[in-house]
């Protein structure tokens, strides 16, 4: 696997700005792999995206692009990419259709329309104003803009925000085939669902710093608790008891009440990528 | 190339699809109830104001309400990731609104000869209409993109008018004299009033013609390379 974006002590700073928005970060996002930037609104997860996809030049530091420096690429590096914004970006009077076919009219490689409208739930409505869908819809076509270029890498912006579970569902399952046909995406989010369930690789972008990267299970038991809670039932009451997972096997009070006790639930000191979230960034994501 | 035609013809059929071309071919049909009621020489020297009307000012209206729609719709930022480049984006925008103002010469001219037997030189006359729609859709351009929304847009427009476009129509109703008239030549507007006039009323000075032409070019120019490119992009990314 190679690797697609190597970042290396970016800097970035607005003009209007006076201190540096991005402080110094660097970062890989490997070939084929889902890789998550997260962390609280202004925290520079969007202006880093901006810098990838060329939006913003005047960085300072080192950007490869599969080993080319993304300065030196022309405009042929949108046929590679695909963008998914947050926010509705089609042509409201004209047809979902309509849209496609003008953005697709640009690329040389692209993708089935219908079968990714088909996928989305979205072909029947194909001949229905933009400005007529609802917010799910917008955001399901969004997905199908991004994707409509068969892009080497796609770079999505809270994803599933504003769909409800079976449409959510869809577009992650359709992530999941595009990274196991080789594809690579680099997710910006605050929804941790979406991030438990796709993410390779997360990195969590505070004040312009990146604080960790590492892969979700790591996360957790980095900051997990070792140990493992069981509520149990005895004389009518529901008890807790917490045990070190160190030696958990040759624990004498865990094995007796696994052994003669009504186990109601066990559960491990794992933590969520929530909690996670809220320790790293200090923000409440809720 | 190839791409700038389909951005160009992108960009008239949104202007069919917003009912932006219908509504100006409208405006342009009124022209032709005005003429109607009017002397042969009467419509030849309205003619040009209305002219003037269609590719100044609705010129600069147009390319307000396109951006500031854009922006509301986000479609602008979507088309920053195709492979395009800005220049060829705002050519594109550029392309579609002049050719509102060729509708409208289309139109009155048409109109001119049916009704009063009035000819001109057309060539020259569209020619003049795309120099001086050029430079109108840059200054709208340059004041859309420093407006926040389009009723500030509209604002800035009244704020342009007053020392820019009133004068010019107060010259040709005889308000203002015509020994002042290269003191007011230094609104690009006037100079584009100037430069259509002396085509439908076939008075040709042609030291005013050319210093106009060279004026609202290099007025362009600046524009969309200092202003409008930067402004446009900037604008586009911050969404």
């Amino acid at each position: 696997m190679s690797i697609a974006f190597s970042v290396e002590n970016l800097y970035f700073k607005y003009p209007t700005s006076k201190t540096d928005i991005i402080k110094g970060i660097s970062f890989d996002v490997q070939e084929g792999e889902i890789f998550g930037l997260l962390g609280p609104s202004g925290a520079g997860k969007s202006t880093t995206q901006k810098i990838l996809i060329k939006l913003l030049e005047d960085y300072s530091g080192s950007i490869k692009y599969f080993g080319k420096d993304l300065k030196a690429i022309d405009k042929s590096f949108y046929e590679e990419i695909g963008v998914g914004f947050e926010m509705p970006v089609h042509f409201s009077k004209m047809t979902a259709l309509e849209n496609m076919k003008f953005f697709a009219g640009f690329y040389k490689n692209t993708a089935n329309i219908q079968e990714l409208m088909e996928r989305v739930g979205l072909w029947e409505f194909k001949d229905v104003k933009v400005g007529e869908y609802s917010k799910g819809m917008k955001v399901r076509l969004n997905f199908v803009r991004a994707i409509l270029n068969q892009p080497r890498v796609l770079f999505i912006d809270e994803v599933t925000n504003g769909l409800d579970p079976k449409n959510a569902r869809t577009i992650k399952d359709m992530i999941a085939e595009y990274r196991a046909n080789g594809g690579t995406v680099f997710l910006t989010t605050h929804l941790m669902n979406d991030v438990e369930q796709l993410c390779d690789r997360v990195a969590f972008c505070v004040n312009g710093n990146l604080q960790e990267i590492s892969t979700p299970r790591d996360l957790k038991l980095k900051y997990g608790k070792r140990e493992v809670k069981i509520e149990y039932r005895e004389n009518g009451v529901t008890n807790n008891a917490l045990f070190p997972l160190e030696k958990i096997g040759s624990n004498n009070d865990f094995q007796n009440i696994i052994k003669n006790k009504e186990i109601e639930t066990i559960h491990s000191g794992e933590t969520s990528l929530e909690d996670i979230f809220i320790i790293v960034t200090g923000v409440d994501i809720k | 190339m190839n791409y700038l035609l389909k951005l160009t013809s992108g960009e008239i059929n949104r202007l069919i699809k917003y009912k932006i071309l219908p509504v100006s071919l409208i405006t342009s049909f009124l022209w032709i109830i005005i003429f109607l009621f009017i002397s042969k020489e009467d419509a030849r020297n309205i003619a040009p104001l209305l002219i003037f009307i269609d590719v100044s000012m609705m010129s600069i209206l147009l390319i307000g309400a396109t951006l500031h729609l854009e922006k509301q719709e986000g479609t602008i930022k979507s088309m920053m990731v195709l492979p395009l480049s800005v220049g060829q984006i705002l050519v594109a925008k550029a392309f579609a609104s002049i050719l509102l103002g060729i509708e409208s010469v289309i139109v009155t001219s048409l109109a001119l000869y049916l009704i009063h037997g009035i000819t001109f030189n057309y060539l020259l006359l569209l020619l003049f209409v795309f120099i001086a729609g050029g430079a109108h859709v840059a200054i709208g351009f340059f004041l859309a993109l420093s407006s926040k929304d389009f009723s500030s847009m509209l604002g800035l427009l009244m704020a342009y008018m007053f020392p820019f476009a009133i004068p010019t129509i107060l010259f040709t109703f005889g308000v203002i004299e015509k020994k002042y008239e290269w003191f007011i030549m230094i609104s690009p507007s006037h100079s584009a009033s100037n430069l259509i006039t002396s085509v439908v009323i076939n008075e040709y000075d042609w030291t005013k013609i050319i210093a106009s032409n060279i004026y609202l070019l290099i007025l362009a120019s600046l524009l969309f390379v200092f202003t409008v490119y930067p402004k446009f992009k900037d604008n586009a990314i911050r969404g």
